[in-house]
C-alpha cells in the first residue's frame, strides 16, 4: 500500500493539516479514521474521494467539530488548533455544506442566511433591512443567483444548496467543505454548481469536495486524496491521474464500470399501469397525471426524474401505501388497483423502497425479525412462530447474499450495504414475476451496487419484469431496457434505452424538453408552485 | 469488522440488569438520606423501612399479596407500550371491572366456585378490554389521541362506579362506602394465613408466562411488536396495521379487567369505593422499570410492592409519613426514564446510518 503513496510527503505550509487522525465508533466497533493524514493547500479545490464508510465525512466532520478525534492533531494556517464544535471551526473560518440540507423550509433565503448571526438593532431587534443587504452583498460578490426573499421550500434543490454555500460565506469562512453535493442534483445542477466552485476559487477560498464520482473529480478539483478503510491511500494531482487508477486506488481491485447488458427479447405483459392520476384532496394540481407504463418479462423499464416530480409518489402506488385516484393496475392481467399492502403481498408483491432505513427495516428488530416481515406466515404451526425453522431460514439467506453479521443483533448496528441485502434478501424470496426497485443503491458503495446490479440483471435473465427508480442516471442508462422521465408527475420520455446518454435526459428531467407535450419544446417552463 | 461488531456490546439483559441496579441504589441512598432528614429516630425507621416487610408472615405475606395487581396492570401496560399505544386509562378500568366482577357474583350467588370465579372474572376482563378497545377504535377510525381518550374515559368510568358503589349496589348494613360482599364460595382459597395472600398469586404468575410467550412465541406477538418500533415498516410488510391498534389496547384492558376481578375474589371480597386507586398508574411504573419485557414484570411488581410496604412498616413503627413512598417512585421514575443509565452501558443501533441515508 505504501508504494502508492510517493506523493504524501508533507509539503511545505499547507493551509490545513491534519494528522494522525484516529476515531472510532463505539457503538458499532468501526474504525473509521485510522491514523489519517491529509493536507489542503491554500486556494486549491481538493476532492476527497472513497467508497461508503472509508471515512471521509467522519474526517470532514472532525474538522467541522461535529465529532472529537480519538487520536490526532490539526494545523490550520501553521497553528495547531482544537476544534471542539462548529462554532469554533466557524470562527477558524470554516464552513460545511451537509449532504442533507439544514434549511428551515418556511424561513426566506435571508432569515436562513442569517440564522445565528443576525445584524440586530438596539441590541435586541433583527435589523432585517441590513439582513436583505448584506445578503445580497454577499451573493453578488460570489455571483450567486438567489431570490433573497424566496421561501426555502420552493426552492429546488441546486437553489437550496446554494443557500447553503451562502450561509457560510455570509460568515466570512474561507474554507468550505461539501459533503458530497452533487449526489442530489441533475447534469445541469452539477455544471452550475462546479461553475459557482470555480469562482470562489478564484476569489480565495479553499474547498475541500467530498464525492465518489470520479468523473466529477476530474472535473473540478486540482488535488485529490483516496480513503479507503478509514486510511489516506493516495494523494494525486488530478491532471497526472484517471479515474481507472482512482477507482483502483478507491475499492484496491478494478471496478468494471459497465457491464453487459446481454440482449434478451421481452416477453409478455406483466405488470402495467394504465391512466394512473393521483390528486391530492383538495389540489388542482395531480401529482401523478395519466401515467401509462407497460413492464414486460425480461424488462428492465427505468424511470428518472428529479426528486418531487412524482417518483415517490409512483413507488407508494405499486407498493400499495397509496391509493390511486383513477386510473387502473393490472398485474398479470389481474386488476390489482388499490389492493392494499395487506393483500398485495398475499399476491408475491415484491418492492425494494427507496426509503430503505424507516420503510425497508425497522432499525430497532433484529435481523431476524427484518427478514420475515413479508413471509413470516410461512413459518407458523398453528398460530406460533417456529423459531428454529426462521433462523435456519435466515441462516441460509445470509449465506445466499453474504451478509456479514450476527442475525440476532439489531438491522440498524449493520452498514448501509448490509441492510440493503437484507432487504433484498427478503423481498426477492418471493417467487414473483415483477418487482420494484427505488433506488436500490442510493448511498452505497461500488462493491454493494456492483452485487445489487447483478442480482437486478439476473432476475431480468430470469423472466422477471422490473421497475427501477432511480435518480441514478448511470444506474439507470446502464441497466434499463426502457427509460422513462418524469416531469412534474408526468411522463416526458418514453422510449427504448438506445444511443441515449446524460445530457439528454437530464433536459428532460429539468423539463427543458417534452416528448409529448410540444407546446413548451423550445422554451423551458416559468417555475410556478 | 462484524467480528469486531458486538465484542464491546453487553447483551441487552446485562444492560438493563446494570442499569436497573443502579437506578435502585440510587433510589435506596435517596431513601435513606430522606429518612436522615425526615426521621427522629433515622435508624429505627431505616430498619423497618427495608427490614420491616420481612420480619412477619402477615407483613410478607400481604406485600406478595399487594404485588398481584401490580403484575396484571404493569402486564397491560407493557403490551401496550410495546405496540406503541397508550393506556393511561387502567385506573378506570381496574375500577370498573371490579364493580363488574363483584356485581356478578351477587347476581349468581349460587354459581360460585371455579365456575362461577370464571364467569365473573371473564365479565370483569371483557369489561377492562371495551374500555381499553374503544380508544383504540377510536384512534383507527377517526385518529383520536388514545392517550388522552383512554385518560378521559377512565375519568368518566370511575365517578359511574362511585355512583353505583354508593348508591344501586351499596350494602346498607355495613357503614363502609362498599357494595355487599360477594358470596363464600367466590372467595380464593388464603395460602399464606394469617397474610391476605391468595391463589390468584399463581393465576398472575401464569398470566405473565402467557403474555411473553404471546408477545415472542406467535405471529401476533410478532406483528404487534413490529408496529410497536415501525409501523411503516409493518404496512410496507403487509401486516394490518389498523388491527394493532385495537388488539393491543383489547389486550391491555383485558388484563387491567383480571387485575380488578383478583383483588375482589382475592383479597376485599367486595367492591370497595376508590379501593383500587394507584394500581393503574402505578402499573405504567412497573412496565416502566421492567422495560415493558413481560418476565420483568415479576420483579418489578414485587420491587414496587416491597417499597409499599416498606413504607407502611416504618410508618406504623416509626416516624415517617407513607408519602416518601411516593418520592422514592418519583426518584425510580426519573432515573429510569432519563435512559442516561441505560446508555451509559450500551451503544444504542447506530444513528450514523440513520444521518446517512435518512430524509432525502
Amino acid at each position: 500500500m505504501r508504494g502508492d503513496t510517493t506523493e504524501m510527503k508533507s509539503i511545505q505550509n499547507p493551509l490545513l493539516l491534519m494528522e494522525g487522525i484516529t476515531k472510532l465508533y463505539p457503538e458499532n466497533s468501526v474504525l473509521a479514521n485510522d491514523n489519517v493524514h491529509f493536507e489542503v493547500l491554500e486556494g486549491e479545490i481538493h476532492a476527497l474521494v472513497g467508497e461508503n464508510g472509508a471515512g471521509k465525512t467522519t474526517l470532514m466532520k472532525i474538522l467541522y467539530g461535529l465529532q472529537r478525534p480519538d487520536r490526532g492533531k490539526i494545523y490550520y494556517k501553521g497553528k495547531e488548533v482544537h476544534i471542539k464544535n462548529p462554532t469554533d471551526a466557524h470562527r477558524l473560518g470554516i464552513g460545511m455544506v451537509h449532504q442533507h440540507f439544514r434549511l428551515i423550509g418556511k424561513y426566506t433565503v435571508t432569515e436562513n442566511v442569517i440564522l445565528g448571526r443576525e445584524p440586530r438593532r438596539y441590541g435586541m431587534l433583527i435589523d432585517r433591512k441590513k439582513a436583505r443587504k448584506s445578503v445580497i452583498e454577499t451573493a453578488r460578490k460570489y455571483q450567486l443567483e438567489i431570490d433573497p426573499d424566496a421561501p426555502v421550500f420552493k426552492l429546488s434543490i441546486g437553489q437550496m444548496q446554494i443557500v447553503e454555500i451562502l450561509k457560510i460565506l455570509y460568515r466570512e469562512s474561507d474554507f468550505l467543505i461539501l459533503d458530497e453535493p452533487t449526489s442530489v442534483l441533475t447534469e445541469q445542477e452539477i455544471k452550475r454548481l462546479f461553475e459557482t466552485l470555480r469562482t470562489l476559487k478564484q476569489l480565495g477560498k479553499t474547498i475541500v469536495i467530498i464525492t465518489h464520482k470520479l468523473h466529477e473529480v476530474k472535473a473540478i478539483s486540482e488535488r485529490v486524496t483516496v480513503m479507503r478503510q478509514g486510511k489516506t491511500v493516495a494523494v494525486k494531482d488530478t491532471a497526472t491521474t484517471d479515474e481507472r487508477e482512482l477507482s483502483r486506488l478507491m475499492v484496491g481491485r478494478d471496478v468494471i464500470l459497465k457491464f453487459e447488458r446481454e440482449s434478451i427479447p421481452k416477453g409478455e405483459t406483466v405488470y402495467k399501469l394504465e391512466n394512473v392520476t393521483l390528486t391530492e384532496r383538495g389540489k388542482k394540481v395531480p401529482l401523478l397525471d395519466n401515467i401509462n407504463i407497460e413492464v414486460h418479462r425480461h424488462e428492465i423499464v427505468g424511470v428518472a426524474g428529479v426528486s418531487g416530480n412524482g417518483l415517490t409518489e409512483l413507488e407508494d402506488i405499486i407498493g400499495g401505501l397509496r391509493r390511486v385516484t383513477s386510473g387502473k393496475i393490472y398485474h398479470d392481467g389481474r386488476d390489482i388497483t388499490n389492493l392494499s399492502s395487506i393483500q398485495l403481498r398475499e399476491q408475491g408483491l415484491a418492492y425494494v423502497p427507496s426509503d430503505r432505513l424507516y420503510r425497508g427495516s425497522s432499525l430497532e428488530s433484529s435481523v431476524i425479525e427484518n427478514m420475515i416481515v413479508s413471509n413470516h406466515h410461512n413459518f407458523l404451526r398453528g398460530e406460533i412462530l417456529e423459531r428454529k425453522k426462521i433462523l435456519n431460514y435466515v441462516l441460509a439467506q445470509r449465506e445466499k447474499y453474504s451478509i456479514r453479521c450476527d442475525p440476532n443483533i439489531p438491522i440498524g448496528m449493520l452498514s448501509g450495504g448490509n441492510i440493503q441485502k437484507v432487504i433484498l434478501a427478503r423481498e426477492l424470496s418471493t417467487q414473483t414475476d415483477f418487482i420494484l426497485f427505488a433506488e436500490p443503491t442510493w448511498g452505497l458503495d461500488v462493491a454493494s451496487s456492483e452485487f445489487i446490479y447483478e442480482k437486478i440483471l439476473s432476475l431480468r435473465r430470469e423472466g422477471v419484469g422490473i421497475i427501477l427508480i432511480s435518480s441514478n442516471l448511470d444506474e439507470i442508462l446502464s441497466l434499463s431496457d426502457t427509460l422513462l422521465v418524469m416531469y412534474r408527475g408526468r411522463i416526458v420520455f418514453y422510449e427504448e434505452n438506445k444511443d441515449l446518454n446524460k445530457e439528454v435526459i437530464g433536459e428532460y428531467m429539468l423539463g427543458l424538453r417534452d416528448q409529448f407535450n410540444s407546446l413548451n419544446h423550445t422554451t423551458p417552463r416559468t417555475e410556478v408552485v | 469488522m462484524s467480528n469486531k461488531n458486538g465484542e464491546r456490546r453487553l447483551s441487552d439483559l446485562a444492560v438493563n440488569i446494570l442499569g436497573l441496579s443502579v437506578t435502585l441504589l440510587v433510589a435506596f441512598i435517596v431513601v435513606i438520606v430522606l429518612i436522615f432528614l425526615l426521621s427522629k429516630q433515622p435508624l429505627n425507621t431505616i430498619y423497618y423501612f427495608f427490614i420491616g416487610p420481612f420480619t412477619n408472615r402477615y407483613y410478607f405475606g400481604n406485600m406478595l399479596n399487594s404485588s398481584i395487581p401490580l403484575m396484571f396492570t404493569g402486564l397491560g401496560i407493557a403490551v401496550a407500550f410495546k405496540s406503541s399505544v397508550f393506556n393511561l386509562g387502567g385506573e378506570g378500568q381496574v375500577y370498573a371491572s371490579a364493580l363488574v366482577a363483584t356485581a356478578v357474583a351477587i347476581a349468581l350467588p349460587n354459581l360460585g366456585g371455579l365456575f362461577g370465579i370464571t364467569v365473573a372474572t371473564l365479565a370483569a376482563a371483557l369489561t377492562g378490554a371495551f374500555l381499553a378497545g374503544l380508544s383504540g377504535y377510536f384512534k383507527m377510525k377517526w385518529n383520536t389521541d388514545e392517550l388522552i381518550s383512554s385518560y378521559l374515559i377512565s375519568a368518566a368510568v370511575i365517578l359511574i362506579v362511585n355512583y353505583f358503589i354508593t348508591g344501586p349496589l351499596n350494602d346498607p348494613t355495613n357503614s363502609l362506602l362498599a357494595t355487599k360482599a360477594v358470596e363464600k364460595q367466590y372467595f380464593l382459597a388464603r395460602i399464606f394465613i394469617p397474610s391476605k395472600l391468595n391463589t390468584s398469586l399463581f393465576f398472575a404468575l401464569i398470566t405473565v408466562v402467557l403474555v411473553y410467550f404471546l408477545m415472542y412465541h406467535t405471529h401476533w406477538g410478532y406483528e404487534m411488536r413490529i408496529c410497536g418500533l415501525n409501523r411503516e415498516f409493518a404496512r410496507y410488510g403487509g401486516i394490518n396495521t389498523a388491527k394493532y391498534l385495537v388488539l393491543p389496547m383489547l389486550l391491555s384492558g383485558f388484563l387491567h379487567g383480571l387485575a380488578g376481578s383478583m383483588s375482589i375474589f382475592g383479597t376485599y371480597h367486595r367492591c370497595i369505593k376508590t379501593f383500587s386507586f394507584g394500581m393503574g398508574w402505578n402499573g405504567i411504573a412497573v412496565a416502566l422499570i421492567a422495560k415493558n419485557n413481560p418476565i420483568a414484570v415479576i420483579p418489578s411488581a414485587l420491587f414496587f410492592a416491597y417499597m409499599q410496604a416498606g413504607a407502611n412498616a416504618a410508618m406504623i413503627h416509626s416516624d415517617i409519613t407513607y408519602e416518601i413512598v411516593s418520592i422514592v417512585q418519583a426518584v425510580i421514575f426519573f432515573l429510569i426514564t432519563a435512559e442516561a443509565i441505560y446508555n451509559y452501558f450500551r451503544y444504542k443501533p447506530s444513528k450514523k446510518y440513520a444521518e446517512r441515508g435518512g430524509e432525502k
